[in-house]
């Protein structure tokens, strides 16, 4: 098994060391692509071929060729393939095309690598692909790096809370607040989770004879991986870094207080499970798992687990998440890109809003999986109603006032690598400094102050 | 005179004869070794000295790598104490208890081959199945463990999420997972000459006796050589801090080859990753050369004629 590994990784290595040698002629060929080419497909009468690649299984491909066998019927001038590599192996292949002057022509691109490929001149900018357009993504979904948009998300995804009915009627506690002006504060947050929290004589939180190692039911947890954190830093005045990404904010007393209030969600009102925020499976952990009323997480989770858990029986609901000073919620979404090596952006910027623009991704969407990224499907009702009103669903109202409304509002702030660059190593970096903050061993004040420097060294890609 | 010389020529025509056979059948692995093994390492060599990402053509930087390894990362040392600390607790508990097991194993017991598949299973399990079982076992709020030792009325023990017991419970399912070390160590028993037993038990030595004077240094070569598989093993691990812990909390479980992986194919540092490798590399040279120049103090050898 290790041998495996390592020899797999050997090869890998070999790969790379063998593109190496052979990367210095494909350096003129990288540099050049953006004004001349775009001549060469005006004269030919053929059609422009262009390589879309995903990550996925065969079988998704197929899925995605079918689509693109549909764009390809609906015009003569262009012909989209495409190409499925594997989740796990997804980037690493794209960095060995992009050594080897092999990239497809546009493709998907992992969140946290958008900026840094635009850093190293990989991405073409895309900001003219809306214009003229009926209806364009939401401002939320673009990524920017130094003031032009490099990318559209492929898919919205936003952060909510989720919570469990049946343990809010036996409570007999109200269930939380669906729309953004009635959102809870984060004391009444904290208040309604005590309720919700039993140990194994049914005593709550503050109530005498409260026995915190007992406890069978927890009121509340709050995904503490660290891109997911940052709401609570935003929320509370502070982030991780301003605004247009040029600085580290995660030391402001705004920021270091949001994250202790996470910690003590656990530490000291002993409302939440311990999560040291290092897997991304919040919502089987709580939700699912039935030990947890309410828990943040993703609305990407309605498509891959809620539904079944739905199925089995789990009556669960939407809610806008609480809040300290400001509502916020984090948007995100993989990237669809553009290469710069391409010979033919135009054509694949062409694709890529056909692709974006229709019922293109229905399955994914459907399921509750992806979000459209098209304002228009948040604004125009009968379009809304064709997206949400179907089983894999919530109620409509309620997933309409909790999840539409919500990812439109002021309150759906991107992510952080829609703007800034290294956000995986400075998470990296954040989530090995709180280890020992969620277990109480030392406080995120100690924490962060202490390993400040590194932080800000990991943002600028020095660390 | 003459019919020495024709018996030499036979000799060495047959020699090399079997000798050109020898080297053609050689051909296939040696080529792997090259290919696979040593210009890899070159290749790791050379872009360890770039600060290649994958996506630019690589920069040569001479040794700003390894120097910012020693002087500005923020994970190496934490990095190297816990593989250390890991292997150290590996290695250890997984001879003593297989080498307990197999004892046990090797007695004339009931039914002894459905309890040596037993012991053998974890082994063969798949790596992804085993810790997913042992993440139910160590979940800090509702695990099995916890659910025990909360039904005693004891505090709950923070298994994989708290940073002083994690590399203790991962080393505890290497322990459990040492089947392969039981295999090898019941062959190794099973070749004790039966007659030093025997002749031990005519002079009245009792079982302890027999097992420190004769069973263990017939046993010494084996030991040696599980010992130094165990350890290679050990420090090179990955897959727990993988599949349970991303290598926290903390840096508590940010292992050496974790670190490696996580450089190399996350953050794609590329030439960072190769002098990270380089480092393991080294540090497990280290280990096993102090453990070779031991060896000879400790391994008894019947032909004593080996050095």
């Amino acid at each position: 098994m290790k041998t495996g590994k390592k020899l797999g990784a050997g090869l890998i290595l070999a790969a790379l060391v063998m593109s190496a040698a052979g990367c210095g002629n494909n350096e003129t060929n990288t540099a050049s692509p953006g004004s001349e080419p775009a001549k060469i497909p005006e004269t030919s009468s053929e059609k422009v071929k262009i390589v879309y690649s995903m990550w996925g299984s065969a079988a998704e491909g197929n899925t995605t060729q079918a689509v693109a066998d549909r764009f390809n019927a609906s015009q003569d001038k262009i012909e989209v393939e495409v190409q499925a590599i594997p989740w796990e192996n997804y980037m690493t292949k794209l960095n060995t095309l992009a050594t080897a002057g092999q990239l497809p022509d546009t493709g998907m691109l992992k969140e946290d690598g958008v900026i840094q490929w635009s850093s190293e001149g990989m991405l073409n900018d895309v900001s003219g692909m809306y214009e003229g357009s009926d209806s364009k993504p939401l401002d939320s979904l673009a990524y920017k790096y130094k003031g032009k948009t490099v990318a559209y998300a492929a898919a919205n995804e936003i952060l909510l809370l989720y919570y469990n009915k049946d343990m809010f009627d036996k409570a007999n506690v109200p269930y939380p607040p669906a729309a953004l002006d009635q959102a809870w504060t984060w004391d009444q947050f904290v208040e309604t989770a005590k309720k919700l929290t039993n140990d194994k004589d049914g005593k709550h939180p503050g109530e005498e004879g409260f026995n915190s190692q007992s406890i069978v039911q927890y009121g509340a947890s709050v995904e503490n991986l660290p891109w997911q954190l940052e709401t609570w830093a935003l929320s509370n005045g502070g982030g991780f870094y301003s605004e247009d990404g040029t600085e580290v904010k995660v030391g402001d007393d705004a920021s270091v207080e949001a994250i202790q209030r996470v910690a003590d969600l656990y530490l000291k009102d002993h409302v939440a499970p311990l999560s040291v925020g290092q897997t991304d499976d919040g919502i089987q952990r709580t939700i699912i798992a039935g030990t947890v009323a309410m828990a943040t997480n993703g609305q990407w989770n309605v498509g891959t687990s809620l539904n079944t858990a739905k199925e089995e029986g789990l009556n669960y609901g939407v809610a806008v998440l609480p809040y300290m000073k400001d509502k916020v919620t984090i948007s995100t979404g993989g990237a669809n890109v553009v290469f710069s090596q391409t010979k033919h952006p135009k054509e694949a910027m062409e694709w890529l809003k056909w692709y974006n623009s229709e019922e293109n991704n229905w399955e994914l969407i459907s399921s509750g999986i992806w979000m459209p990224t098209l304002d228009k499907w948040y604004k125009d009702e009968t379009l809304t109603r064709k997206w949400v009103e179907n089983p894999n669903f919530p109620p409509y109202d309620e997933y309409k006032s909790a999840v539409v409304d919500y990812a439109q509002s002021s309150a759906a702030k991107p992510a952080a690598w829609f703007y800034t660059n290294y956000t995986t190593d400075f998470n990296t970096l954040l989530g090995s400094i709180l280890g020992d903050v969620w277990t109480g061993k030392t406080t995120a004040k100690d924490a962060i102050s202490k390993n400040l420097d590194a932080l800000k060294a990991a943002h600028t890609g020095n660390q | 005179m003459e019919t020495i010389n024709k018996q030499q020529k036979r000799r060495s025509r047959i020699f090399s004869a079997e000798a050109r056979v020898a080297y053609i059948c050689l051909i296939p692995a040696f080529l792997g070794l090259i290919f696979l093994t040593y210009l890899p390492l070159v290749g790791v060599l050379g872009i360890s000295l770039t600060n290649w990402t994958g996506l630019k053509s690589p920069v040569f930087i001479g040794f700003d790598n390894y120097i910012k390894i020693f002087t500005a990362d923020p994970y190496i040392k934490d990095s190297i104490i816990s593989t250390i600390y890991y292997a150290a607790l590996s290695v250890a508990g997984s001879m003593i208890y297989s080498l307990f097991i197999a004892l046990l194993l090797n007695r004339k017991i009931p039914a002894r081959g459905f309890f040596r598949a037993v012991f053998y299973v974890p082994y063969v399990l798949p790596a992804a199945a085993i810790y997913v079982g042992w993440s139910w076992l160590y979940e800090g709020n509702f695990g099995f463990f916890n659910y025990v030792l909360s039904e005693l009325g004891l505090k709950k023990i923070l298994f994989i999420a708290d940073s002083s017991y994690v590399v203790p419970s991962l080393s505890l399912i290497s322990v459990w997972l040492a089947g392969n070390l039981i295999v090898i160590f019941l062959a190794g028993l099973q070749n004790v000459p039966v007659v030093y037993h025997e002749a031990a038990e005519v002079d009245g030595a009792g079982g302890w006796k027999r097992f420190r004077h004769i069973t263990l240094p017939c046993m010494t070569p084996i030991i040696f050589y599980n010992l130094l598989m165990s350890l290679i093993a050990n420090l090179q691990v990955v897959t727990p801090a993988l599949a349970l812990t991303n290598g926290g909390p903390g840096n508590s479980s940010r292992f050496l080859t974790y670190l490696m992986y996580d450089q190399a194919f996350v953050n794609y540092k590329l030439g960072y990753a190769c002098a990270t490798t380089l480092i393991i590399f080294a540090i497990l040279a280290v280990f096993t050369t102090l453990l070779f120049k031991t060896s000879g103090r400790w391994i008894y050898n019947e032909g004593g004629d080996d050095k």
